[in-house]
């Protein structure tokens, strides 16, 4: 569904906002080019599933 | 044996020449440096050169100072490495005013006190976020076998110093593949060993989580007895292993007896151009593997590395990303800010999942001993090169030259690398993979398919 696509620009613009990212108006175009990658990247974890016992492995050890 | 002052001398045969007295290390050390002269305009490995250090060790060397196994061995180390009184580059820009290192990093005292002799730091992708060898402040390093080449990255520098024989030695890190695939498109032996196994100590991180330091040679012996040198617990290194040391030089020549071997099918039998299933198949054929297993959700394990990296990786550079962004590589710089930018539900699941894709392929290990798998999905691209099509999709080469690596260093396990060639062709690398803690096991069977003569570092 198109309308169920994030605005990528919008949440570039925003999440560096939120963070205190100043994005320089020539950075600007290719950061939303690699969050948009990010996204197809990210697509096969993103669609499964996991047990809520399923914990991460740590390695911290106090 | 090879005249150990040529560029064809492994680090095995100059230890051999140097301890029996039959070479001085002042001369082995000469040797290399004048290779490294003669050399760099081509290959663009090294950004440091520490000449006269090294001249220095090697004079206590021949004086009876220092021996063992490696003594009066040459290397390099990729530029993350501390280095004292130089600052630690890790391909940046911004790092040359950042702190000055104290002391070197932890494998690089290990490597000296091992004998061998540090003569400089090489060129990598800036900050380690790259798998081409290209670098915007230093130039790209370029493939020995075709200098119009890239020869991989991030550990280019290594590829290309040992590929041309400038040094028999490098080290570099691996936290998606870039020790493996410089490795593949410079036809050399590589290992990564198992997460935790070498100190990181006194390295420029990049992805904790996945971070791996190792060497790069010619021969499996080189990788072994580097190795060895190099194990052991180090307190600075919080993720470092207390296992005892377990060195592999003594059972190398063991062959392949009783090794359980299988080509790892479905992910890594797809997506890729012919010669890289080719080289798995000319690998496979000659240790007898038919055997084929399936990594469980193997493009998961990459989506979830991909993710851990860029999330990871970017709130390391945030600090620097808000106040120094114009001084980072074009090619990193935009990477680092979306990574930036990734909701942190991501990350958290891309470590739940790997608790779970690491139980899974540990169970494989239960049947089987190594995995081989392709290193890249194709041999070394041109330089500058964007895009490239495997099996027929147009792909970016900067994400995909990993493809088939970051899913095993997802979870840590150990691979050595090794070379294959056709003729008339470039080279291209195959991965050993074995369990967490055997890398004896990969470093064998490398060991028995260069001594079938399967796989070799050729001549550059």
């Amino acid at each position: 569904m198109a309308d169920d696509k994030p605005d990528i620009a919008r949440w570039v613009d925003e999440g560096a906002k939120a963070i205190g990212l100043p994005i320089a108006p020539e950075h600007r175009d290719k950061v939303i080019l690699n969050v948009e990658r990010s996204l197809m990247i990210a697509a096969p974890l993103l669609a499964i599933e996991l047990d809520d016992e399923l914990t991460p492995g740590p390695v911290f050890r106090p | 044996v090879s005249d150990v002052l040529s560029k064809s001398a492994t680090a095995a045969e100059i230890a051999r020449a140097v301890a029996g007295g039959k070479v001085k290390a002042t001369a082995v050390v000469d040797a290399a440096l004048k290779r490294i002269e003669a050399a760099e305009a081509t290959v663009n490995a090294f950004t440091d050169i520490v000449a006269e250090r090294a001249r220095k060790r090697a004079a206590e060397i021949d004086s009876g100072l220092h021996c063992g196994p490696l003594a009066g061995v040459p290397f390099a180390v990729k530029n993350l490495f501390d280095i004292a009184g130089l600052p630690t580059r890790a391909g940046s820009k911004i790092n040359l005013d950042g702190p000055i290192a104290e002391r070197d990093g932890a494998l690089v005292r290990r490597l000296e006190a091992a004998g061998a002799i540090l003569v400089g730091g090489l060129n990598m992708g800036e900050y380690a976020y790259d798998f081409t060898g290209e670098n915007a402040h230093y130039g790209p390093s370029r493939n020995p076998h075709d200098p119009t080449r890239m020869t991989g990255g991030s550990s280019g520098g290594s590829g290309a110093a040992v590929a041309s024989g400038e040094v028999p030695l490098a080290l570099g890190s691996d936290t998606n593949g870039s020790i493996r695939v410089p490795s593949s498109l410079c036809g050399l032996f590589g290992l990564k060993p198992t997460y935790g196994r070498l100190s990181r100590a006194g390295s420029f991180p990049f992805v904790d989580a996945f971070d791996h330091l190792g060497p790069m040679a010619r021969s499996t012996a080189d990788l072994a007895l580097s190795f060895d040198a190099m194990q052991g617990w180090d307190a600075d290194d919080p993720v470092c292993t207390d296992r005892p040391a377990e060195p592999t030089c003594a059972r190398l020549s063991e062959g392949i007896d009783g090794l359980r071997i299988a080509i790892a099918g479905d992910y890594f039998a797809r997506g890729a151009e012919p010669e890289a299933f080719e080289a798995v198949a000319t690998v496979a054929k000659a240790l007898r593997a038919t055997k084929t297993v399936v990594l469980p959700q193997a493009a998961v394990a990459r989506s979830a590395a991909y993710v851990i990296t860029a999330i990871e990786g970017a709130q390391l550079h945030l600090p620097r990303l808000k106040t120094r962004a114009q001084d980072y590589d074009p090619d990193t710089r935009e990477r680092f800010m979306a990574g930036a930018l990734l909701p942190g539900s991501w990350y958290v699941k891309a470590q739940r999942f790997r608790r779970l894709y690491r139980v899974n392929v540990l169970k494989l290990f239960e049947e089987v001993d190594v995995i081989l798998a392709p290193a890249t999905p194709c041999t070394a691209p041109k330089l500058g090169q964007v895009m490239m099509k495997l099996a027929g999709a147009e792909m970016p080469v900067r994400a995909n030259l990993g493809l088939f690596t970051q899913p095993i260093s997802f979870i840590g396990l150990p691979v050595v690398a090794v070379p294959t060639r056709q003729a008339g062709a470039l080279p291209i690398g195959v991965q050993v993979i074995a369990r967490p803690y055997n890398e004896q096991a990969a470093l064998r069977v490398a060991a028995h398919l260069e001594k079938q003569g399967v796989c070799a570092a050729t001549p550059a």
